[in-house]
């Protein structure tokens, strides 16, 4: 579990680049950009919730709210949050 | 065991170059015409879209013209004060089909979309060559428990928002072996699909249409089309039991249960899902030509 959520920011960018096989998206997404709008596709999304359970050692639960999952900062706010 | 993968490649994104086609006043339909023959007509329930239906439809397209739109007053479909009454919602489906060149056509109903189709199969009969049914709404002696769903649904809409309305709804139509396989990530996944697709004033208005129309079963045996009733053995509105009585109101109805499916079967299985419709089809039109 990373210390801080700009370490989980990082750490998100480097799984959304394995998982979409390039930097292309991540290199012009934001940190707060919504992610759906940005045009990550429901699919990418799955894919990068189930790689951060691997990765940040944690399962998703059902009820966490929407905006936890907006943008690369909301996640790693979430994931900063379990940490503490 | 399923492994959901249209699911995943749901696609949610609209052609933006496609023009919108004219129904009634004012009235301007988002519409995807895809693949050459026989027309099949897409309706969509509340909770879906045109682009929606593409990764369910991909076997279809080989071998028809497969169209899909949405509604008015909902997705990329111009929207007007009022919620269209389930009559203008059949009169845009013949609008639709006229400006498509379309003489006849297949429908396929999913959950509340199966009132529209029983709807239109009524009142054009001669534009309906058939009419698929999934997870019908349509129940063999009325529609009490689905008006009691929909009711349901309006108030948590209201109470807890478009969140609140997922997570009730997602147990009831999803089904128990989908549930478990997708987990967590395939429920938060769908719900940013689900917040995508719709509003919650475009959902309000169509639950609210949704606890309109004539419920009775006795509508069903005037429709001489061919009906293919396809429901999910694990749709938690209407039993097996209950698919084959609603199927034999029809004067040519047959019920096909998907085992293991919920609400929504091509969510299951969408290509035995596709499958059920080709053989339908080709049935259908050789009794036709016969």
């Amino acid at each position: 579990m990373p210390d801080t959520a700009a370490e989980a920011r990082q750490r998100i960018r480097t799984l959304l680049v394995e998982l979409l096989g390039n930097d292309r998206f991540v290199s012009r997404v934001s940190d707060t950009e919504s992610l759906r709008r940005a045009g990550l596709s429901s699919h990418a999304l799955v894919g990068l919730l189930v790689a951060m359970e691997d990765a940040f050692g944690f399962e998703w639960r059902d009820d966490v709210e929407p905006e936890a999952l907006r943008s690369i900062d909301s996640l790693a706010g979430y994931v900063a949050a379990l940490r503490n | 065991m399923p492994n959901y993968e249209a699911l995943h490649r749901l696609e949610l994104d609209y052609h933006e170059d496609t023009p919108r086609i004219p129904t009634r006043d004012g009235v301007e339909l988002y519409y995807e015409s895809r693949g050459e023959g026989t027309a099949i007509t897409l309706l969509n329930n509340f909770f879906m879209s045109a682009p929606s239906w593409r990764v369910f439809s991909e076997e279809l397209v080989r071998n028809y013209r497969v169209v899909s739109y949405d509604m008015c007053n909902h997705g990329a479909s111009s929207h007007h004060d009022e919620e269209p009454t389930w009559e203008e919602h059949a009169a845009d489906v013949i609008g639709l089909l006229d400006a498509l060149e379309i003489e006849s056509t297949y429908l396929v109903g999913t959950s509340i979309s199966t009132a529209l189709a029983r709807d239109v199969a009524l009142r054009y009969p001669d534009r309906v060559k058939g009419l698929v049914l999934a997870g019908p709404v349509l129940g063999p002696v009325g529609m009490r428990r689905h008006r009691q769903i929909q009711r349901a649904w309006l108030k948590t809409l209201e109470d807890h928002g478009m969140a609140g309305l997922f997570g009730h709804l997602y147990p009831e139509v999803i089904s128990m072996e989908m549930n478990e396989a997708l987990g967590s990530p395939g429920f938060l996944g769908l719900r940013e699909s689900f917040l995508a697709i719709t509003t919650a004033e475009d959902l309000r208005n169509g639950l609210n249409l949704a606890l309109q129309g004539d419920t009775s079963p006795e509508l069903l045996a005037h429709i001489q089309a061919p009906t293919l009733v396809v429901l999910g053995d694990d749709d938690n509105l209407l039993s097996p039991t209950g698919g084959q009585e609603l199927a034999a109101l029809f004067p040519n109805g047959r019920c096909e249960i998907v085992p293991k499916a919920g609400h929504v079967p091509f969510f299951d299985e969408p290509e035995y899902f596709q499958e059920l419709i080709h053989k339908f089809v080709q049935e259908s039109e050789s009794a036709a030509h016969a």
